[in-house]
């Protein structure tokens, strides 16, 4: 019980966490590669759900739910502290 | 369970398929009710029942109307203690707050012209002086009169925004929950797929004279795969519309910086003043505008009406005037805006046309959004909005039937619960919506407070179902149906006839003037889908009758005729 609830939690928070990780650095990343803000935002949008979708059915797949824990929350730091370095390069 | 990839995707698809089901099926619903809204809204406010209007005159109209506008009492109550720095001097009153912004919205399926005013308030905190206070007015355009506005529209302010939030707005709780179950919606639709091994020969497969549990899953199947692009587009949409406010608001947290200054970059291209100037001027003619608005679209080969206006910073030098088209021919919203000086009528800046990007994004939440003027488009909406509720419902019977056996031989109640709880969002949902509009048609019409009534009764109506499911259910617990199923449809037949009866009654509008007499469209479809719906619930509740091993009531019956004790 309290591994399927980890594993439930892990696919919907973890997932999400690693979701927002995709679309910060997306978003960044393509302004910083010079592309329309409102472009970037508006193709991250539309590919993020699709991220979280195969990351969410992806975590029901994997038979440790440690690993699972791992890499979604590793991944998601990663990404936005990424992001968030993009973004000072941008504005300075 | 998680050993084998399959049976992993079906445990997905069963488990969170259940839970969040409960709350899909009334995305559905009211999501394929909202296709009608402004429909609904005509049905249910009799006063607003004429012909849509494009956009009147601003100089002679709607100036004077915007000039009348006060600021909403409820809203100053709220906001002003919020925004106010006592440090900046005394608290403006309610009536001594500058008009700051105008504007004006029309479609073609809503003959009430929506408008408001966005007041400034002059002693702001330094960080809140962007916030406004809001005063808005519904209007008749053809006589410019202020209409009464509060009488709650049950179609756009009730069953639109409950599809997508519940109309539950603390801490946008209801979104979530929705924008969960949309998102779990999408992944029953994959691990769906992945289940059947033999999807395409399931597909072909319907079996309606097999068992109940093969007949409801043939139905599932069907309904789920024919209508799967729907399903998966609608749910997808969803999610994409409310990303960047709601569900994924990088951009207003961590992004912030990026956003701004790109904002401050756009605002400097366009060359449209941010902020007021200080030096007072009087408004050039907007009709004028209007008018030079639809000459440039003409010229784009886009000719078309004005949708939206807006008047910015009202009274100052600085103000500019942007018009949009309306997006009545075509998918994506309205757009194509251009901004005029305010003082003089001059074209300031012209939007250039969309990016593929952008209008990418703005097709795909325009198909959701569905604001374009095509009939049979959205009556294929409805019907696909149906097929998910017809999806989502008999996965829940299918549910029920697998595990009802097992259940009564152990002496288990998870069949009855999720059999009571299935009930409650399927029919009793229906009673709830239709309840309400009965309600409405018998409440008189001045009634101060008529919305909160018509709320109460929308929830009184569904909790009722709900008590009466949980009552009945008993006998799923012994492996028999749920005679609820059968009762409530009998009581959704009832109130839908009653709501038209009642309709006829209270307006005069019956179905041979509204259809043949004085055509009005709006009232005959909403009267002639109450029609349909009891008919069906009315089948419905005769074919259920006919089972051998339903304990169906004398009232039940009564209603059904002899016939089905056969």
């Amino acid at each position: 019980m309290w591994l399927l609830s980890s594993r439930i939690l892990a696919a919907l928070l973890g997932g999400y966490a690693c979701t927002w990780g995709i679309t910060s650095l997306g978003i960044a990343g393509l302004v910083f590669l010079g592309v329309d803000f409102h472009d970037a935002e508006a193709s991250m949008f539309m590919l993020a759900f699709l991220c979280f979708l195969g990351l969410f059915l992806w975590a029901f797949t994997v038979t440790s739910v440690t690993r699972v824990w791992l890499s979604l929350l590793g991944s998601a730091a990663l990404m936005t502290v990424a992001a968030w370095l993009l973004q000072r390069s941008v504005l300075s | 369970m998680f050993n084998s990839f399959r049976l992993s995707m079906t445990w997905l698809h069963t488990w969170f398929g259940l839970v969040l089901g409960f709350v899909l099926m009334v995305c559905f619903f009211f999501g394929s009710l909202s296709v009608f809204d402004r429909e609904i809204d005509r049905w249910s406010i009799p006063q607003t029942r004429f012909e849509a209007q494009p956009m009147p005159s601003f100089d002679d109209l709607l100036l004077p109307i915007f000039q009348q506008i006060e600021p909403d009492k409820a809203n100053y109550a709220t906001q002003m203690p919020r925004l106010h720095d006592p440090a900046k001097g005394s608290m403006t009153s309610r009536l001594e707050l500058p008009a700051d912004r105008f504007w004006a919205y029309n479609t073609h399926r809503d003959p009430v012209l929506a408008m408001g005013v966005r007041f400034s308030v002059p002693t702001a905190h330094s960080s809140l002086k962007d916030m406004r206070i809001r005063g808005d007015v519904v209007v008749d355009p053809r006589s410019g009169k202020i209409l009464p506005d509060d009488a709650l529209r049950i179609g756009s302010a009730w069953f639109y925004p409950l599809h997508y939030s519940l109309n539950w707005s603390w801490k946008n709780l209801g979104y979530w929950i929705v924008g969960l179950a949309g998102f779990v919606m999408l992944a029953a639709l994959v691990t769906g797929i992945i289940m059947h091994r033999k999807v395409f020969r399931e597909f072909f497969t319907f079996r309606p004279k097999k068992r109940m549990q093969r007949s409801t899953l043939d139905m599932h199947n069907l309904t789920g795969v024919l209508a799967l692009p729907f399903h998966f587009f609608f749910a997808f949409t969803g999610l994409v519309i409310f990303a960047g406010s709601i569900y994924l608001p990088v951009t207003h947290t961590l992004l912030k910086p990026i956003h701004d200054q790109q904002h401050l970059l756009e605002a400097e291209r366009a060359g449209l003043p941010a902020e007021r100037s200080g030096q007072p001027a009087a408004l050039a003619s907007v009709d004028a505008m209007m008018e030079e608005a639809k000459r440039r679209w003409a010229a784009r080969d886009m000719a078309g009406d004005v949708g939206f206006l807006v008047v910015n910073h009202v009274g100052d030098a600085n103000s500019f005037v942007s018009i949009y088209r309306a997006g009545s021919d075509r998918v994506a919203l309205v757009g194509e805006g251009i901004h005029f000086k305010g003082n003089t009528g001059e074209v300031l800046y012209e939007e250039p046309p969309r990016s593929v990007v952008m209008s990418t994004n703005e097709f795909l939440t325009g198909l959701h959004l569905q604001h374009f003027e095509h009939w049979l488009l959205r009556w294929l909406y409805v019907a696909g909005g149906l097929m998910g509720c017809v999806c989502i419902a008999t996965g829940f019977v299918f549910f029920v039937e697998k595990r009802k056996q097992q259940h009564a031989k152990v002496g288990g109640q998870g069949s009855r619960v999720v059999d009571a709880l299935a009930v409650t969002t399927v029919t009793g949902m229906v009673i709830a919506a239709i309840g309400m509009l009965l309600i409405n048609r018998l409440l008189p019409m001045d009634l101060a407070g008529k919305g909160d009534y018509e709320r109460a009764a929308f929830w009184g109506f569904w909790l009722l179902a709900m008590l009466h499911a949980v009552w009945r259910s008993a006998a799923v617990a012994q492996a028999k149906p749920n005679p609820a199923w059968l009762e409530q449809c009998l009581a959704v037949s009832v109130l839908a006839c009653l709501a038209v009866i009642m309709n006829w009654f209270s307006t005069g509008d019956h179905l041979i003037k509204t259809v043949f007499i004085n055509t009005y469209w709006p009232v005959a479809g909403v009267d002639i889908s109450l029609l349909v719906t009891a008919a069906v619930a009315w089948g419905v509740a005769r074919k259920l009758a006919k089972r051998k091993d339903v304990n169906i009531g004398e009232h039940s019956v009564l209603i059904l005729g002899e016939s089905v004790r056969d």
